[in-house]
């Protein structure tokens, strides 16, 4: 099982849509059984960002931690999803 | 979603993002929906999490903060006139000319979920965004969100 994370700056409104997409994509892609989804605030997260395999964010994160994250405001505004997911599934498989 | 009447300014002539936040929060703050810390909030937050969506063919921005800041959870929202600039979401140098302001006063993260994803919804959509530049009150606002279920 992987360990997808989702986080924003206050871990209530735009990681809670995220959260919603994501879900939806990983059940069209048979994936929901392989993935499990955890969502959280940066500021929580930066210390233990390792425990997860996946992360998605819709805010700027430090930069101690950037390479490991994906950027997640495609899914609010529509723009460059699909090679957001392309990195999402590369993550996953790997 | 319903948005109500009270909450959603038309055509509002403001300078500034800061402008903006402190007129529509204290909007929520004199209905009592939000806690008195919550403009400062709001402006802190957007500080180092800003909330600008580089939509077409206007920019969008999603105001917001934590949850303790809110008595009841509600969307206020704003036209603008001319527009603002706004820091765009997940990136510390890019900014984005918002038209159209949606602040969420949210008390946890189930609260108006769906309203949430129908708003997200709307915003990829140029056309849309388009509309709700133009709507003239709540009323017909509430009818065009209605109408793109």
């Amino acid at each position: 099982m992987k360990k997808l994370l989702i986080m924003c700056g206050t871990g209530i409104a735009t990681s809670t849509v995220v959260k919603g997409k994501v879900e939806e994509w990983l059940k069209e892609n048979n994936l929901s059984k392989e993935v499990k989804i955890y969502q959280s605030k940066v500021s929580d997260e930066i210390n233990r960002i390792d425990e997860y395999d996946v992360v998605l964010s819709t805010t700027l994160v430090p930069d101690k931690i950037r390479d490991k994250v994906i950027d997640g405001v495609p899914l609010l505004t529509g723009i460059g999803i699909d090679t957001m997911y392309e990195k999402v599934l590369a993550e996953i498989k790997r | 979603m319903k948005l109500d009447k009270e909450l959603a300014l038309i055509n509002v002539d403001a300078a500034s993002k800061e402008e903006v936040l402190e007129l529509l929060g204290n909007k929520l703050l004199d209905k009592g929906f939000v806690k008195k810390g919550f403009v400062g909030s709001v402006l802190q937050r957007e500080a180092s999490y800003p909330t600008g969506l580089p939509t077409q063919p206007y920019g969008v921005a999603i105001p917001h903060t934590d949850g303790d800041m809110v008595n009841e959870s509600k969307i206020a929202f704003a036209s603008l006139k001319n527009p603002v600039r706004f820091t765009a979401m997940g990136q510390g140098d890019v900014e984005v000319e918002v038209k159209l302001v949606f602040m969420l006063a949210l008390k946890n993260p189930a609260d108006q979920l769906e309203t949430l994803q129908k708003l997200v919804g709307l915003f990829q959509d140029p056309e849309t965004v388009s509309q709700l530049a133009g709507v003239k009150d709540a009323e017909e606002l509430n009818g065009l969100v209605a109408s793109k279920e």
